[in-house]
């Protein structure tokens, strides 16, 4: 392992690879923050930066590496230099595990160095916050309660009745998940929340109206939480963070829906009924952390996909020409990033061809496959100054950085040990 | 204990297309054996299935049918690999790494710890006189340099059997002279050695017994000393040999017969 690791790395950096990548990452430092345009205030710009500068270095470091990756076993094989490895008696898997240990490496280096470089263009960001949604049942759990009904009701139309049932649930699921609460003027609503956060000091409410629809309304009323509360009045911001002052009891208003623990009660006090998803618009905000642990948890997350991603790329390579692995990665990526909406967008009526629902099928399954990956946004999380969670980073790092790349190394292993290695002459 | 090296028996190789229909039949039932201490050389023309038979005996292909075992061991596993050493056609370094890290590279996947991988590099070095040379990186090397310091990753393991691939393929003579000095000093030590080449002149000088393939089937073969011994021109008694085997088996037309 010792050894094929020495050898990868010599690669990257006598390749100038590692080079690159660093001076890209200081050039995009260097020049992209005078592009960057915000709304004027800090944290518009802070915003536009991660996204602009640490964004733009993982992105194209993620690709490099991939690249990388998918070159090594390919290339050692096309140049006759694979059948001078497995003829002796190293372990194949310590050859696979040293190139990966390399590529995790110059990932390592790259966005530490974007981490350094970030802490010194952002001055005094302010800490992340932990996000709360409200402690609603699964959507999964309400579509099958919307579906027993469904099926109970007589006015039902028979092809629902026969429909496949995974395609109605996943239908309603969505529906649940895009749920609006109506709060006419006047009235009240409660959402339940984490208990936890009666023994917070500090929260502020966010409330988001970013849809594909433009569904902005004027937000005006009073938010309560434990004894906390804060007026709000909006008619512009498409994101408004509502801080909640420890103050008097707001007068009691009746409740749409009785929750159980701590909730979260919103009075509409303008003119004009508000309407909410409880699942998508709504979180409240708890200070965490400052921005720096946040940013070295992103780095960790970003790490874990290039593990992963890497990992892939060798496999790739230890069965394919490297212009297919290159390409086959690259797909397998942009597959990965479109599934979710495609997932969610089309539902299973749309198979009604059989391209359809081959499309779907390989959708579906990258899907499954990269969604625990997927799941981690770190440019995102950083920008929006939401906390990554311990337990979440815990969870992607074994999954998605240690359990998938050893079982990716484990059969690029068995490949390159078992593929011919000879030409035909 | 077997005082067989390599056995082979009825090995058959056939090139298969993507549909798996067959398109060449490179090996076509060869048996041999090759014992402890020989120099063996494995002649043919060009397509005679010398190189598909090696890299079977390497277990980098899998025979179609039939056995090649390696000191009574599947060629694949870990004990076979760890005594065998090889130099390929053609030397394949990794351009970027030095003379001495290729070395140390190659003893490193052979097991070696790093004392006694530096060791041996720098002993192997001195060796194949690249010592001067040790810290140049590969790729400005010539044909030749390269050739050594392929020769000396083959070797640092110390192997058991060696299976040398054209040997003194891009060498000058004087290069050539000593990969033949070499191959001798390592014969003489009781290395057992396999080796494929053109030059039958030189093939006669270090092999202690030869198989001649063609159209992937052995025609002939047996001690080099028996083979000169019973030619009339002992210069050219394996060239001889090797023609008339080859004429008898019907893979040259005899020469000036073709009008």
């Amino acid at each position: 392992m010792k050894q094929s690791f020495l050898l990868a790395w010599r690669a990257l950096v006598r390749g100038h690879v590692l080079t690159l990548l660093l001076v890209a990452t200081a050039l995009a430092h260097l020049l992209l923050p005078a592009l960057v345009r915000s709304d004027g205030t800090a944290e518009g710009w802070r915003e536009m930066f991660v996204r602009a500068v640490p964004g733009t270095t993982y992105a194209f470091t993620v690709i490099a590496i991939l690249a990388c990756a998918c070159g090594f076993f390919a290339q050692e094989r096309e140049r006759f230099r694979l059948s001078l490895t497995v003829v002796r008696p190293a372990s194949a898997v310590g050859v696979a595990f040293g190139k990966w240990l390399a590529l995790c490496l110059v990932g390592v280096l790259v966005y530490s160095f974007t981490a350094v470089l970030t802490l010194v263009h952002v001055p005094d960001p302010p800490p992340c916050m932990h996000h709360f949604a409200p402690t609603l049942p699964s959507p999964v759990e309400k579509a099958r309660e919307m579906m027993d009904e469904y099926l109970a009701n007589p006015k039902t139309p028979e092809f629902v009745k026969k429909a496949p049932r995974s395609a109605v649930l996943r239908l309603l699921t969505n529906k649940e998940l895009d749920r609006y609460d109506v709060v006419r003027s006047g009235e009240s609503i409660s959402w339940p929340f984490d208990a936890s956060l009666e023994n917070a000091t500090n929260m502020l409410v966010r409330v988001r109206f970013a849809t594909q629809f433009d569904l902005r309304s004027p937000l005006e009323g009073v938010f309560t939480l434990g004894g906390f509360s804060a007026v709000v009045s909006n008619k512009t911001q498409s994101v408004v963070n509502v801080p909640l002052k420890r103050g008097e009891k707001v007068e009691r208003v009746e409740r749409v829906e009785k929750v159980e623990g701590l909730e979260l009660k919103f009075t509409n006090t303008g003119k004009e009924l508000v309407m909410l998803r409880p699942r998508r618009d709504l979180e409240v905000l708890v200070p965490a952390d400052s921005f720096g642990m946040n940013l070295a948890r992103a780095v960790v997350q970003m790490l874990v996909v290039t593990a992963l991603l890497s990992a892939f790329g060798l496999f790739l390579s230890s069965a394919l020409s490297r212009p297919v692995a290159v390409f086959t990665s690259l797909v397998t990526v942009a597959v990965a990033l479109m599934a979710p909406s495609v997932v969610i967008q089309f539902p299973d009526e749309v198979e009604t061809t059989l391209s359809n629902k081959i499309g779907l099928l390989i959708t579906r399954t990258v899907y499954a496959l990269t969604s625990t990956a997927g799941e981690m946004e770190p440019v995102s999380a950083l920008a929006t100054d939401s906390c990554i969670e311990w337990g979440e980073l815990l969870k992607c790092t074994l999954v998605s950085g240690v359990l998938l790349p050893l079982l990716l190394l484990g059969a690029t292993a068995f490949i390159v040990r078992r593929k011919p290695l000879a030409d035909h002459s | 204990m077997s005082d067989s090296v390599i056995e082979i028996s009825g090995l058959r190789k056939t090139f298969r297309d993507f549909w798996f229909r067959p398109v060449a039949e490179a090996v076509n039932g060869i048996d041999l054996t090759v014992e402890r201490g020989d120099v063996f050389g494995l002649l043919g023309p060009n397509g005679s299935g010398k190189s598909t038979t090696i890299k079977m005996i390497l277990g980098l292909l899998t025979p179609t049918s039939g056995t090649v075992r390696l000191f009574g061991l599947s060629p694949r596993s870990h004990a076979a690999r760890a005594r065998l050493g090889y130099l390929p056609e053609l030397s394949y370094l990794h351009p970027f790494l030095t003379a001495k890290e290729t070395v140390l590279y190659y003893a490193g996947l052979s097991e070696l710890d790093g004392r006694t991988a530096k060791a041996r590099a720098d002993e192997l070095l001195e060796q194949v006189g690249l010592k001067e040379q040790a810290n140049r990186a590969v790729g400005g090397f010539s044909k030749g340099m390269a050739r050594r310091v392929a020769f000396a990753s083959a070797l640092v393991s110390r192997p058991e059997l060696l299976i040398l691939d054209e040997p003194t393929s891009g060498l000058d003579p004087i290069g050539t002279r000593e990969v033949k000095e070499l191959i001798g000093r390592l014969s003489a030590d009781g290395m057992t050695i396999l080796v494929t080449s053109h030059q039958l002149f030189d093939m006669q000088d270090v092999c202690s017994r030869v198989a001649i393939l063609s159209h992937g089937k052995v025609v002939g073969g047996g001690r080099v000393a028996n083979i000169v011994e019973a030619a009339a021109d002992k210069r050219h008694a394996l060239e001889d040999y090797f023609v008339s085997r080859l004429q008898s088996s019907g893979a040259v037309q005899r020469v000036g017969s073709e009008t």
